[in-house]
């Protein structure tokens, strides 16, 4: 782990230019960076069901449902530009999409409201309630 | 047979059936039961079964049915054809487990093995015919595994019927050979025919005979791997041979389910940082401060604040 004295810095200009994109949260873990063929092979097989949209991968049936991002909030994938040989080095991140929904999966367990992605996304009104500033 | 049922969701099992004769709600009838496509690697598994009144057997034994694996295709398709033109005393029904349906039973979290799978379609086939209202009598029974417990498990559920299990019976009992011919015959015409729901383009339909020792079935296999997501639904993924492809030449998954990982590699891995971490209470683990308990609002959640990425 890094000791912090290295800033990481978040190019806020390049939120402008990011697109928005479709965002799957998965519950494996895949060991691959880079560019996979989602559309072809994910997005073409999954199948909707009223709230429900269930699809498998890699032969294991998931299930899952899109989940907006709190009010306010405005999801980013973000992209090192060049990666630093040490941890004491500064490093820069871009935008590289933006998203205001994604699309959560389970394995075989119905999405539902005690899953922890969605419980999740109680807490920044929580925090507005607590640590925001107080109106009378 | 119209597979147009099928075709449209070929990612689950479909049921198709013909027409119920009358005669075989009013006589005693023999029923036959098997299955096509057990063992490749692509494709559909199909069980069929094939009824007729028992005072017909001879009938049946006359239009030559035979063992499906001995006949050639076009063989088999005149055979259906005629099995078909006896429909004013022949029926058939046929279970296509996709073989999405087969790679995620088997790799269900609580295990759904093959054969559980076979027994359980079998069965349901003839529950099918005896809510249909076909008078049955007798039922054989093609097995790969051991026939008596098999027979035993049938026997006891379906009283009043006497149940035959045997190898090979397709072989042995004119009825079985024509579900055989009919659960084959649905199977080649859909691999034949497979509509690929991904979107791939053409696809190379020499795909061979989906055994996995045929060469051709290799080289497909290794053609239309993708590193993330493995294979098209075409593919069974439990069968070993699509594992250990994709084990040499595809990413690797881990799943919170895997055995063979121990935790602490489990916890090495997560300092990877993937998506999944952002939301785990165990990656990093250093800036916890050892005396400040994180409240279970945020563990419940896997909320932590983060400062580094």
């Amino acid at each position: 782990m890094s000791c912090n004295t290295s800033v990481t810095r978040l190019c806020v200009s390049s939120v402008n230019e990011a697109q928005r994109a479709p965002v799957h949260l998965t519950p494996c873990e895949i060991e691959h960076n880079g560019p996979a063929q989602v559309s072809q092979y994910f997005t073409a097989t999954t199948k909707n069901r009223k709230q429900e949209q269930t699809v498998s991968f890699r032969g294991r049936c998931l299930r899952g449902q899109e989940l907006s991002c709190p009010q306010g909030y405005t999801g980013l994938v973000l992209k090192e530009i060049n990666k630093p040989g040490s941890d004491q080095e500064d490093r820069t991140v871009k935008v590289s999409s933006v998203f205001d929904k994604l699309t959560y999966w389970n394995l075989e367990t119905p999405p539902n409201s005690d899953d922890t992605v969605v419980m999740a996304m109680d807490w920044p009104e929580l925090a507005e309630a607590i640590h925001g500033p107080v109106e009378d | 047979m119209d597979l147009s049922s099928f075709e449209a969701d070929n990612s689950s099992s479909c049921r198709l059936a013909s027409h119920i004769p009358e005669v075989c709600r009013t006589e005693d009838c023999c029923l036959g039961i098997d299955e096509a496509g057990r063992g490749p690697v692509l494709g559909p598994m199909v069980y069929g079964i094939c009824f007729c009144p028992v005072s017909k057997k001879e009938d049946l034994k006359d239009l030559k049915v035979a063992d499906s694996k001995t006949l050639t295709e076009t063989e088999r398709e005149n055979l259906f054809q005629k099995l078909d033109e006896a429909k004013s005393y022949i029926g058939w029904a046929l279970q296509i487990l996709s073989p999405n349906t087969i790679s995620t039973s088997m790799l269900q979290r609580t295990k759904y093995n093959l054969n559980a799978l076979s027994h359980d379609t079998a069965i349901g086939l003839v529950q099918y015919a005896l809510d249909s209202g076909v008078q049955l009598k007798e039922v054989f029974v093609d097995t790969v595994g051991p026939a008596e417990k098999y027979e035993e498990k049938l026997s006891q559920l379906f009283p009043g019927i006497e149940v035959t299990v045997r190898p090979k019976a397709d072989s042995l009992f004119p009825v079985v050979s024509a579900a055989s011919i009919c659960a084959k015959v649905a199977r080649d015409r859909v691999v034949k025919d497979w509509k690929f729901a991904e979107d791939l383009g053409e696809v190379d339909t020499d795909y061979g005979s989906g055994y996995p020792n045929d060469p051709k079935t290799k080289a497909w296999l290794l053609k239309y791997m993708d590193p993330v997501f493995g294979y098209p639904q075409f593919v069974r993924f439990s069968w070993s041979t699509a594992q250990t492809l994709m084990d040499s030449k595809a990413a690797t998954v881990h799943w919170d389910d895997d055995d063979e990982e121990t935790g602490e590699k489990a916890a090495q891995r997560q300092n990877n940082r993937s998506m999944l971490s952002y939301f785990s209470a165990s990656a990093g683990g250093k800036d916890h401060n050892p005396t400040r308990k994180t409240h279970r609002f945020f563990t419940e959640r896997r909320l932590k604040s983060l400062n580094t990425l």
